[in-house]
């Protein structure tokens, strides 16, 4: 039997491993890309992840030091979307910078990297459990969740994915939690005792105005409630809280809108939808591996009118 | 020295050259025997040194080991030289094999061929395999209820193993995130344009606002603002990276021997309950054969409980 999948990672054929397909850091004879954009600096400001193409040879990225002791057991990369991480070592994982240091919200992973006196410490973030962080994966272009971004989360269940969501937005931005189930509330309530940016609201997000005095306008509104009438639940949600030319990331399962029309369909349908609530939506994205017959739609609200050029 | 009474008196150790006695009590004396001969006038008591097995192995302390010449030179063309352990092997072997041969031939010679045995009727030959047939009315050895609770015992036993393989599996793959799997199910992105033209000059790395070379690298594709304002962090030396990665190749190992043992707990689990099913004696029809990798599929007749 063929497993699965049959992970990459590792160095065969002389291919380092961490150096994938057109990674950073390509050194062997495939050229690395050069010109604009490069790799990332490396910390030292020297050697490191540029891109070098042809030359072999052992790199000096920090002189004489190195090693493999503590806080050298991972490589953490920074991610295209602000405030997330790829951590590389034993584990090959999407990560957050921990706000809690020393403390995981749902049993998951936590890696420390010490750069100078400095210590960070991340927390490993499951896209096989939560479909931002597979949308993440999956290549989305944006997610407009970003450091000081004020956000509205409807459908937050325990928090999993919200603390994920309060790393990232940082201190200075916030995220107004809604999820109408109390028996998960009470975990979402834990949660944000040890997090200030989190705002949880136990309602039911088909009724906005019970929350309006809670809640000021948001950049974003990330909505994966599971409900048929999701798309109009988002769309009550922005005309109250969006603001103009806000975003919104909904996540569809097909299951629960229309368990009998095919996938595709079911996120056309909902596309459509959308595009009768003032909602624009500017790209889709399917879920695999993670997760089956899901997909990510990611779009504007009220966009200013395009100047003509 | 020992105090026992008879050692007191003089005693002598020799070695026997001419044989006088044959016999003395129950030892056997030859020659090159060494013994000890203990004399109370008028009595002489021998003991024969050679039969003690201590002795024998002394003895052997200090005799030459044999030892075996290898090929000489000048026949090296002939091959290894065969030594006796080995030439040993090869006969007993050899020797074995003709006997069984024999034996075989001669029961061929001495068979009767209008022999016959009930056990001929009563067993039959199964997967090559011969099992006596079940004599009508003979007891049987366990009761249906008992079967049936052995295999309900199998199924909780393999369930038990499954849900614990599955646990691991899950926290394993927590903190593997398929970034750069092999032959991962592909997913499936769309992006919205307004017009036909834009359709038209899409660049996917323009868009992105990434380099081209990172158009592939899905799970992270830095914007060219990233690339050039932040760093990586942690271990970034060579020799480090190529260690993680290869640490990171042998979890990705351990998940997916995992997930193979996982789907194997399963596909047992369901035949034993296919088999704990069949044993209910209601109507029912075959709708797939069993294969390796799934059970059994029957169609049960409804019957209400009552
Ligand atoms: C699929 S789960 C969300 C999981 C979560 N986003 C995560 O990744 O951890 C959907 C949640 O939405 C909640 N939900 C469903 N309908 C809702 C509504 N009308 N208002 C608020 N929450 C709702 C459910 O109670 C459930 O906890």
């Amino acid at each position: 039997m063929r497993p699965g999948f049959s992970p990459r990672g590792g160095d065969r054929g002389g291919r380092g491993g961490f150096r994938g397909r057109g990674s950073f850091g390509d050194r062997g004879g495939r050229g690395g890309f050069r010109g604009r954009g490069g790799g990332f600096r490396s910390p030292s400001g020297e050697g490191g992840f540029r891109g070098r193409g042809g030359g072999r040879g052992t790199p000096r990225g920090r002189g004489g030091r190195g090693g493999f002791g503590a806080g050298r057991k991972v490589t953490v990369e920074p991610h295209r979307h602000e405030g997330v991480f790829i951590c590389r070592g034993k584990e090959d994982a999407l990560v957050t910078k921990n706000m809690v240091v020393g403390e995981s919200v749902y049993g998951e992973k936590r890696m420390n990297v010490e750069e100078g006196e400095t210590k960070i410490e991340y927390r490993a973030w499951n896209p096989f459990r939560s479909k931002l962080a597979a949308a993440i994966l999956g290549g989305v272009d944006q997610i407009h969740i970003k450091p000081g971004a004020k956000v509205m989360y409807l459908g937050a269940a325990s928090g999993t994915t919200v603390s994920h969501v309060s790393d990232i937005v940082g201190p200075e931005g916030l995220v107004y939690a809604v999820e109408f189930s109390h028996r998960s509330g009470r975990d979402l309530l834990n949660v944000a005792k040890k997090r200030t940016n989190i705002i949880p609201i136990i309602e039911d997000a088909r009724h906005p105005h019970k929350y309006r005095m809670l809640v000021g306008m948001v950049d974003v509104i990330f909505a994966d409630v599971a409900q048929p009438d999701q798309t109009r639940i988002v769309a009550l949600n922005a005309h109250n809280f969006l603001k103009n030319g806000g975003h919104f990331v909904i996540s569809i399962k097909a299951n629960c809108i229309d368990s009998t029309a095919a996938p595709e369909a079911v996120f056309a349908a909902e596309v459509k939808k959308m595009g009768s609530e003032n909602m624009k939506p500017q790209e889709q994205l399917t879920l695999e591996p993670y997760e089956r017959d899901h997909a990510i739609v990611v779009g504007i609200y009220r966009p200013a009118p395009k100047s003509k050029k | 020295m020992e105090n026992r009474g008879f050692l007191l008196y003089p005693r002598v150790t020799l070695k026997i050259n001419k044989l006088r006695f044959f016999e003395c009590g129950k030892q056997l004396v030859s020659r090159g025997d060494y013994c000890v001969v203990y004399v109370f006038p008028p009595v002489v008591f021998i003991t024969n040194l050679s039969n003690m097995s201590s002795f024998r192995k002394a003895l052997k302390s200090q005799q030459k080991n044999h030892k075996e010449r290898s090929q000489p030179g000048f026949r090296k063309h002939l091959g290894h030289l065969e030594k006796k352990k080995d030439y040993k092997l090869r006969a007993d072997d050899y020797a074995k094999k003709q006997n069984t041969l024999t034996a075989l031939r001669k029961k061929a010679l001495d068979k009767n061929p209008d022999e016959f045995y009930f056990k001929m009727v009563r067993s039959q030959l199964k997967d090559g395999e011969h099992v006596a047939n079940k004599a009508k009315g003979a007891e049987e050895t366990t009761t249906q209820e008992e079967r049936k609770l052995m295999r309900t015992k199998d199924l909780r036993y393999v369930e038990l193993k499954r849900v614990a393989e599955a646990k691991k599996i899950d926290r394993l793959k927590s903190e593997l995130h398929l970034l750069e799997a092999d032959g991962k199910q592909k997913n499936k992105h769309t992006f919205f344009v307004d017009s036909k033209a834009e359709v038209a000059d899409f660049d996917l790395a323009a868009h992105l606002d990434t380099a081209p070379e990172l158009v592939d690298r899905v799970y992270n594709r830095p914007t060219f603002r990233t690339l050039e304002s932040r760093s990586i962090q942690g271990a970034v030396e060579f020799p480090a990276i190529k260690k993680l990665a290869k640490q990171r190749k042998l979890q990705y190992r351990i998940l997916s021997q995992r997930i193979e043992r996982e789907k194997k707990l399963f596909v047992i689990s369901q035949k034993i309950q296919t088999r704990k099913d069949l044993q209910d004696k209601n109507k029912k029809v075959r709708v797939s054969k069993e294969t390796v990798n799934a059970a059994a599929v029957y169609k049960f007749e409804a019957k209400r409980k009552r």
